[in-house]
């Protein structure tokens, strides 16, 4: 890694950008620095034989003017006269914009909790290549030993630093940084001419505590359990949902349903519904960015808002919704601090932080032992094309395994699911008690009952 | 810029021990906005430069990319890869090797009625609140409209340590458009891109207030629409459904990383996979389509590759790379989103060749089926398994066209389906659209409309 900006010289050149954008007629500015170091190892076809590092920063500037926004981003930030040139292209953009009346300014200032355990770890960045390599090796090697027949298709180990400052004209003034590392590998089976779907596995932490010998073999047992495949008949049945499954399923509906400016706009079924029971009351979510050591954990969001913790559906009740800025001061709310960046290239927007589904008291054996005919669902393909705003989905999941009379009986693939998310969310007979968190979702496996499985 | 790219390679080759390296470097520039009803969330300019930095050291790869021009900084950047690379190298059984492509020296220039970057914003954001209006205006029971509009315009420049030396010019104009709309408790969604690499002129030829119009349209019928019964059914897909069939349940399956990596196309050369009238190409040449460029992101040159003809596997999409092991020419199929990340085997313009059939004709033959006209989203796993899901569908009776569909989807393995091809269209058409793996690309696919004997159609009801 080159040397990276220290916490002064990213308020610096946030406050500089801010002070010019307002000397030059802004009614008010926000910026936001970013930066990120990444090395990665990657394999390919059972071997290490690829490395990169990335260096990323740059900063983004959101001027005001006559109510109208504007923005314009640079990834140069080591030259001052680059943020005079973008604070020009922001004012503008935002001169060529609209007014917008609901405009009624950026967010205020607000003290930060700095107790975050776990998301920064200095071991992480001592990390050399050589380490890397041999992690990746590791995953290889243990994926291996499971079965002759597995071939280890891709996968790779990185660790990175990410800092971010933001400073606006309200007086909000933060900075942040964190580590993340992560290991993953996919594999699949090959027998004859027979090719098993690929399986992938992985560890992610804030700090260095990953399993790469649990990535490699779970991946490849995975794989090596749909060599046999039995088709599947079509019938209405239950299913036990691994956090893949869930993270798919709900990214593309219920996700959407609870963001404030989908609710706003019309395109949220739940409008209207809060404190009405609107999923099965086995089912308590929390949006938490400030839970510890969870991989969305900062100081706070995108617009300098303070990170917390929000109850979102409380035993099946809807309770709140998530907010930034710009929606919770239409409604004359606070902000849930959920405004989110894609680094310096983009505006916020409304994002889950770490999405908290609570866990119950059923281990994931003692969930299947309950199930006396369903199906073990892992990865799903198509969920993307749901229906968002109504919750319709019509997916295929492959690999599935077969539960009869409380054991795993035989794998199966191609096998579509077809419902309503939110009417599935209302038959949760089950909720496991083996969290794990996978992107934004923190949650344990989940059994419903009555999806419609098309099968063979 | 290219004497500086040119001392970073020769430090990689003659200080650090590279085989081989390359430097890619951009400039661009990018407008965009949002509108979302009658509000303009941001208007939005972004400058991008940065080199992308990429050596080949005791047949291990070494990347890195760095936001700067500085001879020093990028110096720095090219002597980690090259450690790295070394050090990721010391347990490799297979080492990278490369085939030869023959060297290129040119300048690429973008020719155009309308180029976007000489146009106000203000102009763009009042043409393009012209979809805004329609879709707003077309009927009360619209609750939201979101247009994303963005262009792209610049330069990249490419320069190898075998003497290739490549300007290109860059110009892409994209957007999304998408509708939803409730009715007592039904809610609807219906979306839309556009996406040209021939100006802002896309626009005079797909005029805003018809976008507007056709989303609106479809997002408004489908509240009628009835959700359907899950099963095999024979169908007719049209070229917006063909089009991302081919890229996903076949295109990436030709990806030449991914047949390697377990995909079931690895050996497939010369085998029949497909009825008679399947013919299939990845074309990088079409004038002004989504999906086209003149060099690929290791200097290549681009061409239209046959996939399949007639039903036999006839080739595969390739990188330097992959070309190797395959013993063949590489196809200009390597591309990078951007100067953060690695070019990898991309497709370009994707699309199945059409054949005789008019479209009644396709219909015919269908006692009781399916017309699916307009995708939502689709996915493949290199195992042969495939979903589209479908936003605009309608069941077909007795050869006629008849009510509408809504949610549906058609998956299942590639091969079987590819078999049941048993009608293809005259017609033609190619739809832009951007596909992800791992990083973004500018893409196009299409073809005729075709019939399906039997796949399986999923629904909820």
């Amino acid at each position: 890694m080159v040397a990276v900006l220290e916490k002064d010289e990213m308020l610096t050149i946030a406050e500089k950008a801010v002070h010019v954008a307002v000397a030059r007629g802004a009614s008010e500015a926000e910026a936001y620095v970013y930066e990120g170091q990444a090395s990665n190892v990657g394999i390919e076809l059972g071997q290490v034989n690829k490395t990169n590092q990335i260096i990323d920063r740059g900063v983004g500037v959101r001027v005001v003017v006559n109510k109208a926004m504007g923005f314009a981003y640079t990834n140069i930030v080591s030259d001052l006269n680059a943020i005079e040139d973008i604070v020009v292209r922001a004012l503008s953009a935002a001169k060529a914009s609209k007014p917008d009346a609901d405009w009624k300014g950026f967010a205020q200032k607000k003290p930060y909790v700095s107790v975050l355990d776990g998301t920064f770890d200095s071991k992480v960045l001592e990390i050399g290549s050589d380490e890397l390599v041999n992690i990746s090796q590791v995953m290889i090697d243990s994926a291996s030993q499971v079965d002759k027949n597995v071939l280890v298709a891709e996968g790779g180990i990185g660790n990175a630093y990410i800092s971010n400052a933001v400073v606006n004209s309200n007086g909000v003034y933060g900075f942040d940084k964190g580590t993340v590392i992560e290991c993953s590998l996919a594999t699949l089976a090959k027998y004859g001419d027979k090719v098993t779907p690929v399986c992938f596995e992985f560890n992610a932490a804030r700090n260095y505590k990953i399993d790469p010998t649990w990535v490699g073999s779970e991946a490849a047992r995975l794989s090596v359990s749909t060599l046999k495949t039995k088709p599947i008949k079509t019938k209405t049945t239950k299913l036990v949902l691994s956090q893949f499954a869930l993270q798919d399923l709900l990214g593309y509906t219920l996700l959407n349903a609870i963001k404030a400016d989908s609710v706003q706009r019309g395109q949220s079924p739940f409008k209207g519904k809060i404190g009405e029971k609107v999923v099965s009351e086995n089912l308590t979510i929390y949006d938490d960015g400030s839970y510890s050591g969870g991989m969305r954990t900062w100081l706070f969001d995108g617009e300098g808002v303070p990170h917390q913790k929000t109850l979102i559906i409380d035993k099946g009740v809807l309770k709140n919704f998530l907010y930034d800025n710009y929606a919770a001061k239409k409604e004359g709310k606070e902000s849930t601090g959920n405004a989110s960046r894609a680094g310096y290239l983009s505006t916020p927007n409304i994002d889950i932080t770490n999405f908290h589904i609570m866990p119950g008291t059923s281990s994931a054996d003692d969930m299947i032992r309950q199930v006396d005919d369903g199906l073990l669902v892992y990865y799903l393909q198509g969920a993307h094309s749901s229906n968002p705003v109504s919750g319709e989905f019509s997916v295929v999941a492959t690999p599935v395994w077969k539960i009869k009379n409380g054991e795993i009986v035989f794998a199966s693939r191609d096998v579509m699911l077809a419902g309503n998310i939110f009417e599935v969310l209302k038959n949760v007979q089950i909720v496991g008690n083996n969290e794990r968190q996978v992107g934004g979702l923190i949650a344990p496996w989940i059994m419903v009952e009555d999806v419609r499985v098309i099968g063979k | 810029m290219q004497q500086v790219l040119l001392k970073i390679i020769e430090a990689a080759t003659q200080k650090h021990g590279a085989y081989y390296a390359e430097a890619r470097a951009q400039k661009l520039h990018k407008t965009m906005f949002t509108l979302k009803e009658e509000r303009v969330e941001a208007a939005k300019q972004g400058i991008e430069n940065g080199v992308a930095l990429r050596v080949l050291v005791n047949g291990a790869w070494g990347f890195a990319s760095v936001g700067s021009f500085e001879d020093d900084i990028l110096l720095t950047a090219v002597s980690n890869a090259c450690i790295m690379a070394k050090t990721a190298s010391q347990r490799l059984k297979n080492p990278i090797k490369l085939v030869a492509a023959k060297t290129v020296t040119d300048h690429v220039e973008v020719k155009s009625k309308k180029n976007p970057a000489d146009i106000a914003m203000e102009d763009k954001i009042k043409d393009i609140f012209q979809i805004n209006k329609t879709i707003q205006q077309y009927d009360k029971r619209i609750k939201s409209c979101t247009v994303d509009y963005l262009d792209l315009t610049g330069s990249s420049f490419f320069v190898n340590s075998e003497g290739t030396n490549i300007q290109q010019d860059k110009m892409f104009v994209w957007s999304r458009i998408t509708a939803s709309v409730e009715s007592y408790g039904v809610f609807t969604f219906s979306r839309e891109e556009v996406g040209s690499t021939l100006g802002y002129e896309v626009f005079d030829a797909q005029p805003p207030q018809e976008i507007g119009e056709a989303v609106a349209k479809r997002a408004v019928a489908q509240l009628s629409a009835k959700s359907l019964k899950g099963g095999k059914a024979p169908v007719v897909l049209g070229p917006n459904v063909v089009g991302v069939f081919v890229h996903e349940a076949f295109g990436h399956l030709a990806e030449a990383d991914l047949a390697l990596s377990g995909g079931i196309l690895f050996n497939a050369m010369g085998k029949k996979i497909g009825s008679d009238l399947v013919t299939f190409y990845d074309d990088g040449t079409i004038p002004g389509a989504f999906g086209s460029f003149k060099y690929d992101d290791e200097g290549v040159p681009t061409q239209k590759t046959l996939l399949i003809k007639d039903g036999v596997v006839a080739g595969l999409m390739h990188n330097r790379e992959t070309a190797y092991k395959f013993n063949i020419q590489p196809t200009g199929n390597a591309r990078a989103e951007d100067f953060r990340v690695e070019p990898i085997i991309r497709m370009r313009n994707t699309y199945m060749a059409p054949r005789d059939h008019k479209f009644e004709e396709l219909l015919e033959g269908v006692k009781s089926g399916y017309f699916f006209k307009s995708f939502r989203g689709g996915q493949a796993n290199i195992d042969g398994t495939f979903q589209v899901g479908i936003q605009e569908g309608y069941e077909i009776v007795n050869g006629e066209i008849g009510a509408s569909v809504r949610d549906a989807s058609i998956s299942g393995n590639t091969l079987e389906t590819l078999l049941k091809v048993d009608a293809v269209g005259k017609d033609f058409a190619i739809n832009s659209g951007r596909c992800g793996k791992g990083q973004i690309a500018f893409i196009g696919d299409g073809g005729p409309h075709i019939r399906l004997s039997e796949v399986v159609v999923g629904g909820s009801a």
